[in-house]
């Protein structure tokens, strides 16, 4: 994986860049990276292209999903550390983490510029090319895809059912 | 439910002191009627408890045992014929039939003519050996009758014989010296549904009084081996009793005085032991009959909706009960278990998962009822508490109520807060819960704070 | 002269109707022998038994040996054969008999030859030793002969099983009792509660995560502004909603919360079309 790295990145970084973020913060990126980096070198690449290219709102999202897989390590451990006693607990619990990353995750894809990007930043692009002068990408977005907040309302009905589920497995 | 005839006849026939628990219409098939007057004591002494008994000869060719299909008779006494056998309408397989269909059978032979070789074929049925050649009689040098049988010791005395087992019911003890002249032995088969009633001392042996020899080198059997009274309870419980020595019925031995070798002169209980003998044989005694059975909950009040519920949850705590009676000549009373057996409860699918004994706890007039508790087995599945009290000299009991026993129900498992194993994992849903209404929360009202956003989004303006 | 005397004494018995001194039986010349299989003549235990007495030591019989009793009836000191000489065997434990006949020669000379054949499994599962009696007896008055002779004890070699016999009887069974399986256990409540701190360690976590990076709910008033009623009721509905999840949990039946559920969801729905909508105008004024 390492190794296919430095080529991934900066293929799959340029593509939504030149209409999110300026030019010379994306291009320090690949810039720093030789066919021979290191791996911690690639790490810190991929960490700082992270904080650089990601907005504020995903980096929010993302912490959320930081906090989920948090708290489903810890109720994993300790069902590896005493025991999966009341079953049903230990699945509802674990699973309710499980679920609402899962939904965190779509969420993050169909709302964050970057992780959207593939999909969306073509047709972006496409849509601009066109000459359609379009205020936000989503508004372009619009016809194929889903806005923010109707991905939004989504998530909150999936959580809810999700939640519904847990508890009524937790007992 | 088959007792409620009785029941009934027992109403009507209040002056009658005693009567069997399974109707009164004996036949005595008996093949020289100049016989009958010498034992007309066990005549009187059965018409005296109720029975009608109705003589018959082995020849009599309208002689039938069933009537349109119905047994004519409730019981039959069989004396030893004096011809080939007891004709067609005796035959072995028709005394078999007549078993089935719950009837009751003494069959009687005697050491001084030889048995004919159809009785011998009934006997197998039963698993009752009669020696080869058919006609010995045993003989005991040691416990003989002095007085009448001084040479050829052939007049046996015997005590009353004690329990069969240390757990079972003794119906034929009692005080007395019982005489048993010239008694044909049988060997009993290895068959739990047979039981010897009286055995022949320790020195006894049989032989052939024909074969003419000075000392007998070839033996039949010996000592305790050979039995002289032996009782087959079929598995319907009808009862078939062979008592080896016809003569001890007569009137003749019934008041007999008797002495042994180096004894006193005493009296012959042989008149006692026919009575216990016969009722046994005629389900006077040792019937055994079921009243309520109830199983519930094991709670305080109980109601008549909690009686004998149809499902039960596993690891429920359960109460057992059963009402047993035994039949005593003329009335039934309450049953008590002999010392050292037990009445046990099965609680099984297949195989038992438990199997309780049961405890008197209560007694009514002619009833005791007996009863346990246990906790259903942690096992779901169709179970049935079972009694089968199958015992010697006693009808047998098998009771058979099925139950289902189910899981916990949803609601009946504790709840997941009250497991503390599981408070981790509770924490952690609410966790999610509560992060993911905060996440809300920042989604909807958040204001991007970096000027990098906001220049961001300015640009895509 | 013995065998005049006796003769002279029966008939003295048979004319008188009253015996006055009552004859018996008896015998003389008694020995038991046990002979080992292959081993030669001789060989072997052969003792002599006391008449009206018995041998102070056990006789072992192995599997391959035989025992033999040789003996003399007599009536009366005698010789007479008898219809009666019998070897009794009798397991003191149980109280099972069984005899065995001897072969009786014109002039009492007795003899009886015994196996491990001959004995029934009851005897051969015995582990003490068996008494053996001698009877000899016959019709009339004479008084039969029942005595103790020896103890018969099975020399069974280490490596031969003993023999076992079942027979089955109507009795009581061995009770029963089901052995339930264990409930499970929770584990020891230090662990449960470190835990379950760390999980709530992860709120404080997140927090401070979010207000590093920023986070803020600067636009709830701008949001109350523009759309007040929406969004106080998407929010309160969401709350509502895992409240009404809450009850369920700790003591609300599902068909309570259905209904709850789905008017609260309407409120929801509406709300939250509306308030979203407003979320939307903001993004595509470019606050967001």
């Amino acid at each position: 994986m390492p190794t296919k790295r430095p080529s991934a990145t900066p293929s799959s970084a340029p593509s939504p860049s030149p209409s999110t973020t300026p030019p010379t913060t994306l291009l320090s990126g690949p810039k720093t990276l030789s066919a021979n980096a290191s791996v911690s070198d690639i790490a810190c690449n991929v960490w700082n292209q992270y904080l650089t290219t990601t907005p504020q709102r995903t980096m929010l999202l993302d912490a959320f999903m930081a906090f989920l897989v948090l708290v489903g390590g810890v109720q994993f451990a300790y069902c590896v550390v005493a025991g999966n006693y009341p079953f049903n607990a230990f699945l509802s619990g674990f699973c309710a983490a499980v679920g609402q990353f899962v939904l965190t995750a779509s969420l993050r894809m169909q709302t964050s510029p970057s992780g959207s990007g593939e999909g969306e930043g073509n047709k972006s692009f496409s849509a601009a090319k066109a000459g359609k002068v379009v205020g936000d990408r989503s508004e372009g977005v619009k016809d194929g895809g889903v806005s923010h907040e109707r991905a939004f309302a989504d998530y909150i009905f999936g959580s809810l059912i999700l939640h519904f589920f847990c508890i009524n497995f937790i007992n | 439910m088959r007792w409620c005839p009785s029941l009934l006849l027992f109403g009507f026939l209040a002056a009658v002191n005693a009567l069997s628990s399974s109707g009164n219409r004996l036949l005595v098939v008996l093949e020289d009627a100049e016989e009958k007057g010498s034992y007309s004591t066990l005549w009187g002494d059965l018409e005296g408890r109720g029975y009608n008994l109705i003589f018959e000869s082995p020849k009599n060719e309208q002689l039938s045992l069933f009537e349109l299909g119905d047994r004519a008779y409730d019981h039959i006494l069989l004396l030893p014929p004096k011809s080939k056998g007891f004709g067609p309408s005796l035959s072995p397989k028709n005394l078999v039939d007549f078993m089935n269909s719950d009837g009751n059978v003494l069959l009687a032979l005697s050491g001084k003519s030889t048995t004919p070789s159809a009785i011998s074929s009934l006997l197998l049925e039963f698993d009752l050996h009669l020696s080869t050649d058919r006609s010995s009689v045993v003989v005991d040098h040691f416990n003989y009758d002095t007085l009448s049988a001084s040479d050829k010791h052939d007049v046996l005395l015997l005590p009353r014989p004690g329990s069969l087992r240390p757990d079972t019911k003794n119906f034929f003890g009692g005080e007395g010296v019982l005489a048993f002249p010239s008694a044909n032995p049988h060997t009993l088969g290895d068959n739990s549904l047979l039981a010897p009633i009286l055995r022949a001392p320790t020195t006894a042996y049989s032989y052939n009084p024909k074969e003419d020899s000075n000392s007998v080198e070839e033996v039949f059997a010996t000592g305790s081996q050979l039995a002289l009274v032996s009782a087959m309870q079929a598995r319907n419980s009808a009862r078939f009793t062979l008592l080896g020595s016809v003569e001890s019925l007569q009137d003749k031995w019934f008041s007999a005085t008797v002495k042994a070798p180096g004894g006193n002169q005493a009296e012959t209980a042989n008149r006692d032991f026919a009575k216990q003998l016969t009722a046994w044989t005629f389900k006077e005694t040792g019937v055994l009959k079921v009243g309520k059975i109830e199983h519930h909950l094991a709670k305080d009040d109980i109601t008549v909706e909690d009686l004998n519920p149809s499902i039960y949850r596993i690891k429920n705590e359960t109460v057992f009960s059963i009402e047993v009676s035994e039949y005593n000549y003329d009335r039934f009373i309450p049953f008590t278990v002999p010392t050292n057996d037990a009445l046990q409860l099965e609680f099984t699918m297949l195989s038992p998962f438990h199997r309780l004994t049961l405890h008197p706890t209560a007694t009514t007039a002619n009833s005791t009822i007996y009863n346990t508790a246990f906790t259903v087995p942690d096992q779901h599945g169709i179970f049935s508490f079972r009694v089968n009290y199958k015992r010697p000299f006693l009808t047998y009991l098998e009771e058979k109520h099925e139950v289902t026993v189910r899981h916990y129900a949803h609601n009946e498992y504790p709840r997941s807060w009250k497991i503390s194993g599981g408070w981790v994992w509770i924490a952690g849903l609410w966790s999610v819960v509560g992060g993911f209404l905060a996440f809300v929360f920042v989604w909807l009202y958040s204001v991007p704070a970096s000027s990098v956003a906001k220049g961001k989004s300015k640009k895509m303006q | 002269m013995q065998w005049w005397h006796s003769i002279l004494q029966l008939s003295l018995l048979a004319s008188s109707a009253l015996p006055v001194a009552a004859s018996s039986w008896g015998f003389a010349d008694a020995t038991v022998s046990v002979q080992t299989k292959g081993a030669g003549v001789g060989a072997g235990l052969k003792e002599q038994i006391p008449s009206n007495g018995a041998l102070s030591t056990p006789v072992p019989l192995g599997n391959a040996d035989t025992l033999k009793i040789v003996l003399t009836s007599q009536e009366d000191k005698s010789a007479k054969s008898a219809h009666q000489v019998f070897l009794l065997l009798q397991d003191p434990g149980s109280g099972l008999d069984i005899s065995y006949p001897f072969s009786v020669k014109g002039n009492g000379k007795s003899r009886v030859e015994l196996t491990w054949k001959d004995l029934p499994t009851q005897f051969l599962s015995v582990s003490k030793s068996i008494d053996a009696r001698i009877l000899i007896g016959s019709f009339g008055s004479s008084k039969a002969y029942d005595e103790p002779a020896f103890q018969l004890s099975l020399a069974r070699g280490a490596d031969e099983p003993v023999p076992t016999f079942e027979v089955s009887r109507y009795g009581k069974l061995p009770e029963i009792h089901h052995i339930f399986k264990d409930d499970a256990q929770s584990p020891p409540i230090v662990i449960t509660l470190t835990f379950v701190a760390m999980v709530l360690a992860t709120f404080p976590i997140l927090a401070g995560v979010w207000l590093y990076l920023g986070a803020n709910v600067c636009h709830l008033s701008t949001a109350m502004k523009s759309a007040p009623l929406p969004h106080a009721a998407f929010l309160g509905s969401l709350l509502a909603i895992e409240g009404i999840f809450f009850l369920y949990y700790t003591s609300w039946t599902l068909f309570q919360i259905i209904p709850a559920v789905a008017a609260v969801g309407v409120v929801t729905f509406i709300s939250g079309s509306r308030a979203l909508g407003e979320v939307q105008g903001r993004r595509l004024a470019g606050l967001r």
